[in-house]
This record gives C-alpha cells, sequence and structure tokens, in this order.
C-alpha cells in the first residue's frame, strides 16, 4: 500500500465546463494543533463556509501520505485540502516542513496524471485563524467548482493494497 | 459488532441546524448494529451517566459521539468509556457543533454533512485497537551539568525536596560567572556574597547529603532517555583530596612553576597548583597536570611536602569515570562572549588597555589581578575610558540580537569607575540602549546624571576606530549623523554579544538537544516552554538558552526544578501514553529512514536484530516515521492507515 504506483494508463476528462449545479467533494486533511483548532475557531464564531469539505483529522500535517491523497482522488474527490501549523509552529517541530516538501513532489505526480494543481492545495492556518480558514475553504470550493468534477477514467488505481 | 451512535443535541445549539432524526435515517452500519440514541448534554452529568449506563446495559461495543470538538471533550468521555467497562480508544468523535452546526446556514446540508461524518466515524471506529497506557520505572534523581547560579538554585530546589542530584561542574569552582564580579547589576551586590549562602548550603548544608558535587568534570557519554538516562562522567584529576585540605594554600607557594591564571583572564599569574582566585569554592587547590613537572617526567613534589595534613595532596592522582543513572538532565552550561579580534578596529589583542566586559570585571574585583585597581598598562590612572556597548551584538556582520545584559553592566561600570577614579572621562559609544525592567533605569540614570559621562551614538561598529596617536590611544568616530570626531581612551572596555558557551555544541551532540540558528540550545517553546528542550527529559536553564540575566537565569532554574518534581515523582512510574508509533521487526528492513524523521530522537537502531526500535517514552505520535518507511512496517496508533482511510472512504461514500 505504501508503495506509490504510476498508473499506466489513465485518461482524465476534466471538466473544462462550469455546472451550475455541481457540489464538490473534497477531503481535507488538518492537523490537530492548530488548523483543526483553526477551523473550530471559524465555529466558535460562527462564521459560515460551504459544506463541501470532509475534515479528517490527523495528529500531524507531516502523517498525510502521499497515498491518501492519491486515495482521496481515486475515490471520487474534486479536490483535497492539507493544513498545517505556520513554519515554526509544529507541534511536532518539524511535520508541516515534511508536508510541504511532500507535497512539492505530489502535485508533480498529480499534474502528471493529469489532476489540476488546483485540486491539491496545501497551506497553512493557524489555531487562531479562523478567518482564514473559511476563506481558504470557500476559496477552494470556488476553485474546484471551475475546475468542475474531476473524472479518472480508465484503470485508475492509485494505490496496491 | 454492536456500535453505540451518541447524537447531543447541545440544547439548540446543535438541534437547530440539524435533523437528529433525519441523520438517524441516513447512517448506516455496514458490519454490525446500529444503536442510536439522541442526548441533549451529553457532557453534563446527566449526560455522562446516560452513557455510561447506556453502554453498559446495552453491551455497546464501539461507541461513536456525535457532539462538539474533540478539543472540548474527547477526554471526558474517555473517562465516560473507561468507567462503562470499554477501553476509551474505542470511541470515535464527530465535530458536529464546531464544524457543522455552527458554520453551515442551510439546515438540509448540515444534516447530510453530519450523517457523512457519522458513517465515516462508524467506519472508522470498527477499526480502532483497544490500546493501553503503559507504565516504566524511572529514576527521580537529576543530573545538572553547570554549577553557576542556575545549577545551583535547581541542586538546591531538589535536594530540599529529597531528590539525590549530581552536578557536572568543568571548572574547579562552583558559583559561574557571577561569583567573579565584585558587583552585580542593578543593585550592586557583590557576587561571591550573593551566591555564598547557596554555596555553602550547596557543600555542607543540611541537605548536601543529596548533592553529589563533581567539579573538574564533563558529562562523556549519555545514552537512555526521559525516566532513565546512563551518563558517563569523565571525572579529571584535581590532586588534591576536598575531605583533607584544611585550604591553608601552603602547597602553591613552593611550586616552581608559573602560568597565566586564566581565572583572572590571563591578567595574573598562577602555579602549577593553586587556588583559582581567592574566595574560590570549593576551598580546596587543584593541580593543573598540563603544567605539573611530574606530568614532564621530573620528581617534583615540594607542595606535597609543604602540606601540613598527611594525603591531603594525591600526587598522580589519574582521571576517572563515574557512571550514574538519572531520570533527567538540566543543561545549565552558561554562555561565552564573542571574539572581538573579529572587529580589528576595536584594536582588542593588538593595542594595549582594550579589555572586553568580563576582563575589566576582573580588573575591578579586589580578588583580581589587580586587587581592584584600576590602572593602564604603563601603571598610570586612566583619565579617560570608552565603553564601547553592543560589539558584535545587533549586527547583521555579526550577532543580529541583542545580548540584553550589556547595556546594564556597562552602566554599573560607569557607576563603579566614577566611584574608584572620580573625574575621570567616560565615554558611551552606543547603538542602540537597552534596560528593561523595573530596576534598570537606576544605573542608567546615574550615568546619564554623571556630568564625566559622554553619550556617542553610532550606526555601525566598523564607525569606530581605536588607534594611538603621538603616543596617546584615541577613537576615532562617525556618529549617527555622520558627524566625525574622536575622544581620548587611555583604556577601552568593549562590551561583547552573548554567544553560546564554546562547550554547547559539543553537548548538544552529545545529548542530541538541538542548537538554534545562534547556537544557543533550543527551547522547546520560545514562550511556554523556554525551561525544556526538544528532547524528552532535558532541560534549560540559562544563559545556555539565550542571553539572560541572573535573574531570569535563577527563575528558569526555578522552573526546571519545578517540570523534574511534577514529572519525576519518587515511588511513581512514567506513564506512557499509546498513541505511539510501533514497528513491526518481521517487515522492517533496517533502511534507518525512520530514524533520520523522528523529530524526538525515538527510534533506534537494533544492530543485532537489524531492525528500528521505537521508544514508546519518547514517541509523540507523530506520525513522521509512518509516512515515511517504505516497507509499511510502521504502524501509528489510533491513527493507523486503514483507520484513515476508512474515514476517507465513509467521507466520500
Amino acid at each position: 500500500m505504501t508503495q506509490l504506483k504510476l498508473w499506466d494508463q489513465v485518461f482524465l476528462l476534466s471538466g473544462a465546463y462550469m455546472a451550475t449545479d455541481f457540489e464538490p467533494k473534497i477531503v481535507g486533511f488538518l492537523c490537530n494543533w492548530c488548523s483543526y483548532a483553526g477551523a473550530d475557531k471559524a465555529g466558535t464564531a460562527q462564521n459560515p463556509y460551504p459544506p463541501n469539505v470532509n475534515v479528517v483529522r490527523v495528529m500531524c500535517s507531516g502523517r498525510v501520505d502521499p497515498q491518501f491523497v492519491m486515495n482521496v482522488f481515486e475515490k471520487g474527490a474534486d479536490g483535497v485540502l492539507i493544513l498545517a501549523c505556520h513554519p515554526g509552529d509544529c507541534h511536532y517541530k518539524e511535520g508541516n516542513y515534511r508536508a510541504a516538501q511532500r507535497y512539492r513532489i505530489l502535485i508533480k505526480l498529480l499534474a502528471q496524471l493529469g489532476i489540476e494543481e488546483g485540486r491539491c492545495r496545501f497551506d497553512y492556518v493557524s489555531a487562531s485563524e479562523g478567518d482564514k480558514f473559511v476563506s481558504v475553504i470557500t476559496d477552494m470550493v470556488n476553485t474546484i467548482k471551475k475546475l468542475g468534477p474531476l473524472r479518472l477514467a480508465g484503470e485508475a488505481k492509485c494505490f496496491s493494497s | 459488532m454492536k456500535i453505540g451512535i451518541y447524537f447531543c443535541k447541545c440544547g439548540t445549539n446543535i438541534a437547530d441546524k440539524v435533523d437528529a432524526d433525519k441523520v438517524k435515517e441516513n447512517i448506516s452500519v455496514s458490519s454490525g448494529e446500529k444503536h442510536y440514541k439522541t442526548v441533549d448534554f451529553l457532557c453534563s452529568e446527566e449526560g455522562k451517566e446516560f452513557l455510561e449506563r447506556d453502554i453498559r446495559e446495552n453491551g455497546v461495543e464501539r461507541v461513536v459521539i456525535s457532539a462538539c470538538s474533540p478539543r472540548d471533550h474527547e477526554s471526558t468521555f474517555m473517562r465516560v468509556l473507561s468507567k462503562a467497562g470499554i477501553n476509551p480508544y474505542l470511541m470515535q468523535m464527530v465535530n458536529v457543533r464546531e464544524q457543522v452546526a455552527w458554520v453551515t446556514t442551510d439546515m438540509k446540508k448540515a444534516t447530510e454533512k453530519t450523517s457523512r461524518y457519522i458513517n465515516s466515524a462508524i467506519k472508522r471506529v470498527v477499526l480502532h485497537h483497544a490500546l493501553e497506557k503503559k507504565e516504566i520505572d524511572a529514576s527521580p534523581d537529576t543530573l545538572i551539568i553547570g554549577a553557576g547560579p542556575a545549577g545551583l538554585k535547581i541542586a538546591m530546589a531538589l535536594a530540599e525536596a529529597g531528590r539525590k542530584v549530581v552536578i557536572v561542574e568543568k571548572t574547579p569552582v562552583i558559583g559561574g560567572m557571577p561569583v567573579q564580579y565584585e558587583e552585580i547589576f542593578p543593585d550592586m551586590e557583590c557576587g561571591p556574597c550573593m551566591l555564598e549562602p547557596i554555596m555553602g548550603e550547596i557543600l555542607h548544608g543540611e541537605h548536601a547529603g543529596n548533592i553529589e558535587l563533581l567539579t573538574m568534570a564533563e558529562v562523556e557519554d549519555v545514552v537512555g532517555s526521559y525516566g532513565n538516562f546512563t551518563v558517563k562522567i569523565r571525572q579529571a584529576a584535581r590532586c588534591a583530596d576536598p575531605h583533607k585540605c584544611i585550604g591553608c594554600h601552603e602547597c602553591v607557594e613552593p611550586c616552581p612553576v608559573s602560568a597565566k591564571n586564566s581565572f583572572n583572564c590571563d591578567l595574573s599569574e598562577r602555579k602549577a597548583i593553586s587556588f583559582p582566585f581567592a574566595g574560590a569554592l570549593p576551598h580546596v587547590p587543584y593541580i593543573d597536570n598540563s603544567l605539573c613537572l611530574r606530568m614532564k617526567g621530573e620528581d617534583c613534589r615540594l607542595c606535597k611536602d609543604a602540606c601540613p595534613v598527611d594525603d591531603a595532596i594525591v600526587l598522580d592522582e589519574q582521571e576517572t569515570f563515574i557512571e550514574r543513572t538519572v531520570g533527567a538532565i538540566v543543561i545549565a552550561i552558561g554562555a561565552g562572549i564573542y571574539d572581538c579580534t573579529k572587529i580589528p578596529n576595536l584594536g582588542y589583542a593588538t593595542i594595549p588597555d582594550v579589555y572586553t566586559g568580563i576582563e575589566f570585571e576582573r580588573i575591578m574585583a579586589s580578588n583580581g589581578p589587580t586587587d581592584g585597581e584600576i590602572r593602564t598598562s604603563k601603571g598610570g590612572v586612566p583619565r579617560s575610558l570608552a565603553i564601547v556597548h553592543c560589539v558584535g551584538s545587533l549586527d547583521k556582520n555579526h550577532k543580529e540580537y541583542c545580548s540584553g545584559i550589556c547595556c546594564q553592566y556597562a552602566f554599573k561600570f560607569n557607576h563603579i569607575i566614577e566611584a574608584k577614579l572620580p573625574g575621570t572621562k567616560i565615554y558611551h559609544f552606543y547603538k542602540e540602549l537597552s534596560i528593561p525592567g523595573k530596576d534598570g533605569y537606576m544605573l542608567y540614570n546615574h550615568a546619564r546624571n554623571n556630568p564625566d559621562a559622554v553619550f556617542i551614538r553610532y550606526s555601525d561598529i566598523r564607525d569606530l576606530t581605536v588607534k594611538v596617536k603621538n603616543g596617546e590611544k584615541i577613537i576615532e568616530f562617525s556618529d549617527s549623523s555622520g558627524a566625525k570626531g574622536f575622544s581620548p581612551a587611555d583604556m577601552v572596555v568593549l562590551c561583547p554579544a552573548v554567544v553560546p558557551s564554546k562547550g554547547a555544541a559539543k553537548l548538544g551532540h552529545l545529548l542530541e538537544a538541538s542548537g538554534d540558528k545562534a547556537g544557543f540550545f533550543e527551547e522547546l517553546h520560545g514562550r511556554m516552554d523556554s525551561a525544556q528542550s526538544k528532547i524528552k527529559g532535558i532541560y534549560l536553564a540559562g544563559s545556555c538558552q539565550s542571553p539572560m540575566d541572573i535573574q531570569k537565569t535563577v527563575n528558569q532554574g526555578m522552573a526546571v526544578a519545578g517540570y523534574i518534581l511534577s514529572g519525576l515523582v519518587t515511588g511513581r512510574k512514567l506513564e506512557i501514553k499509546p498513541i505511539a508509533a510501533n514497528i513491526n521487526s518481521d517487515s522492517c528492513s533496517g533502511c534507518r529512514v525512520c530514524l533520520s524523521v523522528c523529530p524526538y530522537k525515538a527510534i533506534s537502531f537494533s544492530p543485532e536484530k537489524k531492525v528500528s526500535v521505537v521508544n514508546e517514552a519518547l514517541c509523540q505520535g507523530c506520525g513522521a516515521c509512518v509516512v515515511a518507511c517504505p516497507c509499511g512496517a510502521v504502524t501509528g496508533n489510533h491513527f493507523t492507515n486503514e483507520e484513515i482511510m476508512a474515514e476517507i472512504e465513509g467521507a466520500l461514500a
């Protein structure tokens, strides 16, 4: 499962059209200490945002295996968000740097598979940045709405099990 | 498997935004039995009692709680699960209040999202493992490296609480730097007088039995982790028995070898056997084996012959190695000062009578090289004296930070010079002035009100040049407004940047405690946890962590004592949280990638088994190694790949 296997044949038919009733499915990986707390902060401030992002809490953004991201796209998501502590603020010292490094490689890999960069976003949200969380989510949903549904065709297998 | 799903309405907070009945319809349990209940306030006493009873009476095996953020009440409900007789980790919380109800305007969408989250949680919770907290034995003893004010205060606090303490001090004396200062800012207290009570307590006080003081000793090796460090200490030969020596000094005079006395900044001479300075504690001489004639093969025994006590001097004593087991290690090694020769225009080490602040402290000290007399190298009284602030501090070419203590000791110098040499002109060359706190202003005001003190602000240290012109020393300067001038300076005192001490890097490497970009020991958190290093069980006190004054040093030391007293309790085992990494040795290829990514040095390599091993006492459960392992050999407890993937599938179903 951890061994990345590049797809031999991937046909991507990304929607270049703007579907008006399209509600993107987005998975957001949030680190427990900063970004998840930032999301809670948006909640306590009762600051609304679109409901399209499904949050998966991880202890550290450095725990986000690129495999999870591949998995998310394979299972039908239109976008992935990875939110981390700001540089220098990681609860585990350097997990956010690892996440940032992996992200840079990951988007290149995704591009090879025809998945646009905008579908996978990495950002920093601190525990106090409820407003930033809301704007990141809102912006992400709008971006994916513009990109349209992700369509993977063929024998798309993100990972071997 | 019976899965209990408890939907908390949180009064109107959730109930007004999410339709609980609709949620019940929407959720499905693919493998197992659904047991769905709604509760008004699950975190209330009644709610908790209901939850406990309901789990018990219905034989619930897994629990999903749809309520508020797990950051609020996860531990509350984990305790209820324990009381109900099931493992607290067999639960998953769904954050409906903060992350759905309060932020979703459309009730239909909020209900759908809640249903999705609960379905995700159900898929996840069936995979949860019952995890148990582990306990390990831990030593309540402490090793303190450095016998300065911080080290001594920590030792005293711990010894008074009945803890065993080992102090390892590199030099033959205790008290650190301030014991060499005749007067200390802000109130001109005498340094040795301030420290002597505690030094006396350490050596001979009521709790001295709990303190093992090793001077002329250094940490050689450390293995183990929080609770169980094994420390190897190199004990150099002092060649004098502290228990027998009566401190009479008879041994010193006959010694035929003379050398520079480093305790007086090489400004005076000492013998191969000597006391560092008058009043140094412990009051026992030491032999510098690099100087002693016996080390050069000569059969000199003049010191021993002069000693009135049998066997107080132990010639040919050899260094020894001592091993101790401790639960915690404190780094309190202090700091050093910037090498002023790196700023050659200031003439340090090339022009006579240019001194660093520490050298000047010794010159002013009555037990120093000149018995406290301030004299030029020609023997005269200096009629003018320049004090250069910010030497190497706040300077991109040297050290970018402010050293924080220099202004205050510079104004202390001003005060002492004024008292010792009335009428002497004092020129303060400064880049910035920093005198924070409730006491700092007094010496500053005193200097400002001194008619013989002149303040000249410069913007770059390169704008100052110390030179000798017609036999007189002067400082040529260009001030911050660009105006050029010169001032006489029979003596120049430099206030160098405070820098990490010479041994810091080596010790940091030994203890695996990281340094920051300036080379000081890096704290766990700059504001909330500056007394802890990033390695659990290794604490920081004093200027080894950042430039600081004695007050802050001692306070930080007491914070360390607090951490140790609360963290390591005699007779109590160390609790290890189960959210940690696990390495399956059958799958591990021994590539050691995990070692390189672990921020806590919690993974080691077993050369016998040729696999990596996690130290659960150190692991913080971040999961970096789980992702990095190319073999899938590492499992992150409670956040396994399978659990996270199940959650994702549920979210996208």
